[in-house]
C-alpha cells in the first residue's frame, strides 16, 4: 500500500492537470455502470394457430426493453437453460404464456423466476388486443424493474420529437421505444421543441404559424391546443416545472432575450432574469427550486444557474467556447448539455457544480437535444452520425446507443415524465 | 407664359406676406383672372361637336397618362420593395455586429425607406445551422435587432420596423459547406406598403 500510494497520488494529479487544460479523457462507450445479467426465454403461444404479430414477439418487447433499460445484460436462450443461463450468472430470467381470449384478444401471462430455484418472483397477466401486446409487456418490465432495482422503469413512458413529414417540421409523438408514432401537429409551418405537460398529457410546443416562434399547449389526446403568454410576440424555449407544472420560456422583449415563468393555466407570467446579454434554454432542478439556463454575457453562450427567483446566479461551465441547452438529471447529480467544438456538436455531462466533465459522444457527425428519461438513467438525443437526422437512446456514461427511428429527418426528441401515480412513489422513495 | 408664372409667384408671396394684415388692393387680382382668361379664349371658337369628341379623345390620353403615370410609380415602388428584399445582411459566425459591408448596405437601406414613408419593415433574423436551434433564435433576434438599432440612428422610425428572428430554420442555401454558411447568416427585409 505504500509503494501504491505515490503512484495513485500521481495519477490524480495527472487527472487534474489533464481537467485545467483544453483536454476531457473519456472512455466513451465503455459503461462505467453494473449491469445485471438477466435470461430471456421466448413465450409460450397457444399450439396448432400461429397468432400475427404487429411488429415484434413478447420476448422480443422484453428484450429491447431490458436492453434499453441500461440495467440489464440479456441472456437470450430460446428455451430454459440452467447451464447457460448459470455460466451467464443470469440469477433471474423473463418468460411468459400466451392464450387465446375472447373477444379477438390475447391472454399474456408474464413471469419473471429465479433461474436456480424456478421460484416465481413476480407474475402479472394481461387480456388485450394484439395490437396492445407491446404496452403490457412495458408494464411488466417496468414491473421487473421495479422489483430487481427498486426503482421505476421507463417502459411505459413516451418520447415526442419534432419529424419532417412532407418538408415540413412537425410534433410527433410515440412510446419510448419508437414505436406507435403518431403525428400530432398538422401544421403548413414549422412546429418545434415539443414538451411534455407535467400530466403527459398536453405538448407544449413553439409554431412558427403566425410567421414568428410562439408557444402553443396542445392536447394529445383530443387536439384542442391554444396559444400561451400571448403578451409576448415572441416565445420558445419551454421547460415544464417538476414539481408545479409551470412553464419556464425565453421571450423576446426590445431585441433581447429574456428568462421568464408563467402558468399555462392563468396565462399569467413573470420575469426572471434582467441582465443586458440574452438568457435561453431555462431546466429546472428535480426539486425546481433552482434554474440552469444558457446566457451569452461572457461574450459566448455558456451555462448558468441561480435560484428559481432569480437570485444568485452563477457560472458552471468555463470549458470550450459554446455550451448550451443544459439539462439538469432527475437524479439530481449531473447535467447533461450541448458542447459545440471545430462547428459539431457533442453530448456532455458534468456535476452540477460543473467539475468531472465527460464527454458522451464523438467522431459521429452532430449529436444534439439531449433529454433525460425519467429515471435518470438514459439520455435521448439526435444524431446525424446515420447520415440524417435520427433519435437515439444511450445510458447516462454514453454507451448502449441505440437507434430507434429510421428514414425521414428526426430531432429534438423530449421524454415523457413519469405517469402521475408514479411520480409520487418515485420521490417518497427516494426520501 | 413665364411671365404669368413669375406674377403667379409673385402674386401668392404677397398673398403670403399679407394675409395676416388687413385687406388691401389686390395686386393679384388681374394675374389670376388672366389664365383662365386665356384659356377660356382657347376653348371658345371649339365648342361644336367635333371639340367635343376631342375633348372626349383629350380625356381618355389624360386617364392613360394618368395609369401609365401609376403603372410607372407602382413599379417604382416595386423595384424599391424588391431591392429591399433582395438585399441581405449578412454576419460573421455567432456574432451579431454589422460589418462595414454590412452598414454600407444599411444607409442604402435607410435612403429607401426615407424615399418612400408608406413602407414600414420587417426584419428577419437568421442563424446558419451550426449550433442551438434555442440559442440560434436569440442570435437571430440580436441580428435583427441590431439591423433595427441602426436603421434606427439612421432616422428610420422605430415604429415602421419589427424585427422577427427564425434562428436556424429559414436557410436561404442548403448545405453544411462553409459558402452555405456565410449565405445563412444573415437578415432580410420584408416590405409592407401602409
Amino acid at each position: 500500500m505504500n509503494k501504491l500510494f505515490p503512484f495513485v497520488f500521481f495519477l490524480s494529479m495527472a487527472i487534474q492537470v489533464f481537467a485545467s487544460i483544453d483536454t476531457i479523457a473519456v472512455d466513451v462507450g465503455i459503461s462505467v455502470f453494473k449491469t445485471m445479467p438477466i435470461g430471456v426465454v421466448p413465450f409460450t403461444e397457444p399450439s396448432g394457430t400461429s397468432l400475427d404479430w404487429p411488429d415484434e414477439k413478447p420476448h422480443e418487447v422484453a428484450e429491447r426493453d431490458l436492453n434499453l433499460s441500461g440495467r440489464f445484460e440479456i441472456i437470450s436462450v430460446p428455451k430454459f437453460d440452467l447451464v447457460k443461463l448459470s455460466r451467464a450468472r443470469a440469477k433471474f430470467y423473463v418468460t411468459g404464456k400466451i392464450e387465446k381470449a375472447l373477444n379477438n384478444k390475447i391472454k399474456i401471462d408474464c413471469f419473471l423466476y429465479a433461474t436456480q430455484s424456478k421460484d416465481l418472483i413476480l407474475g402479472e397477466s394481461y387480456t388485450v388486443s394484439l395490437m396492445d401486446s407491446r404496452k403490457a409487456v412495458h408494464e411488466f418490465i417496468d414491473k421487473v424493474i421495479y422489483q430487481l432495482w427498486g426503482v421505476h422503469g421507463v417502459a411505459s413512458t413516451k418520447l415526442a420529437w419534432v419529424s419532417k413529414i412532407d418538408g415540413v417540421k412537425q410534433i410527433v409523438v410515440a412510446d419510448y421505444d419508437g414505436f406507435h408514432r403518431r403525428q400530432l401537429t398538422f401544421d403548413s409551418t414549422i412546429s418545434m421543441m415539443p414538451v411534455w405537460s407535467h400530466d403527459n398529457e398536453r405538448i407544449i410546443f413553439v409554431s412558427f404559424r403566425n410567421n414568428k416562434p410562439q408557444l402553443y399547449i396542445k392536447d394529445v389526446a383530443t387536439g384542442t391546443q391554444k396559444r400561451l403568454f400571448k403578451k409576448f410576440e415572441q416565445t420558445f424555449s419551454p421547460a415544464v416545472n417538476p414539481k408545479t407544472g409551470e412553464i419556464l420560456f425565453s421571450a423576446i422583449t426590445d431585441g433581447k432575450t429574456d428568462l421568464y415563468v408563467g402558468d399555462p393555466e392563468t396565462q399569467k407570467s413573470r420575469r426572471l432574469s434582467f441582465l443586458k446579454s440574452s438568457q435561453t434554454s431555462p431546466s429546472w432542478s428535480p426539486n425546481s427550486s433552482e434554474i440552469i439556463f444558457t446566457s451569452d454575457r461572457g461574450g459566448s453562450p455558456q451555462i448558468y444557474v441561480m435560484n428559481s427567483d432569480g437570485t444568485d446566479m452563477r457560472r458552471m461551465t468555463f470549458m470550450g467556447r459554446y455550451n448550451e441547452r443544459a439539462s439538469w438529471a432527475p437524479t439530481g447529480d449531473r447535467i447533461v448539455y450541448t458542447s459545440m467544438d471545430d462547428g459539431k456538436m457533442n453530448i456532455y455531462t458534468c456535476a452540477i457544480d460543473g467539475s468531472d466533465i465527460v464527454q458522451l459522444t464523438s467522431n459521429s457527425g452532430n449529436n444534439e437535444r439531449p433529454s433525460w428519461s425519467p429515471d435518470g438513467m438514459l439520455i435521448a438525443f439526435s444524431s446525424n452520425r446515420s447520415g440524417s437526422n435520427q433519435i437515439y437512446i444511450m445510458r447516462r456514461d454514453g454507451s448502449n446507443v441505440t437507434r430507434i427511428t429510421q428514414g425521414g429527418e428526426n430531432t429534438a426528441p423530449t421524454w415523457s415524465w413519469y405517469p402521475i401515480h408514479k411520480q409520487t412513489k418515485h420521490k417518497e422513495g427516494k426520501e | 407664359m413665364k411671365s404669368i408664372y413669375t406674377l403667379l409667384i409673385a402674386g401668392c408671396v404677397v398673398i403670403g406676406l399679407t394675409a395676416c394684415s388687413k385687406k388691401e388692393e389686390p395686386v393679384v387680382d388681374p394675374v389670376v383672372q388672366e389664365a383662365p382668361a386665356e384659356a377660356v379664349e382657347a376653348q371658345q371658337p371649339q365648342v361644336n361637336e367635333d371639340s367635343l369628341a376631342a375633348l372626349e379623345r383629350e380625356r381618355l390620353e389624360a386617364e392613360r397618362l394618368e395609369a401609365e403615370r401609376l403603372e410607372a410609380a407602382r413599379k417604382k415602388l416595386q423595384e424599391m420593395m424588391d431591392r429591399l428584399m433582395s438585399e441581405d445582411v449578412y454576419f460573421d459566425f455567432d456574432r451579431s455586429e454589422l460589418t462595414e459591408e454590412a452598414k454600407t448596405l444599411l444607409i442604402q437601406v435607410g435612403e429607401v425607406l426615407n424615399q418612400e414613408p408608406r413602407f414600414t419593415i420587417t426584419v428577419e433574423g437568421h442563424t446558419d445551422a451550426r449550433g442551438t436551434e434555442d440559442y440560434n433564435l436569440t442570435l437571430g433576434s440580436a441580428r435583427s435587432t441590431k439591423v433595427k438599432e441602426f436603421l434606427s440612428a439612421y432616422g428610420i422610425a422605430a415604429e415602421r420596423m419589427e424585427t422577427i428572428s427564425f434562428g436556424e430554420e429559414k436557410p436561404k442555401q442548403a448545405g453544411e459547406s462553409e459558402e452555405a454558411f456565410a449565405k445563412n447568416r444573415r437578415a432580410n427585409f420584408r416590405v409592407n406598403v401602409k
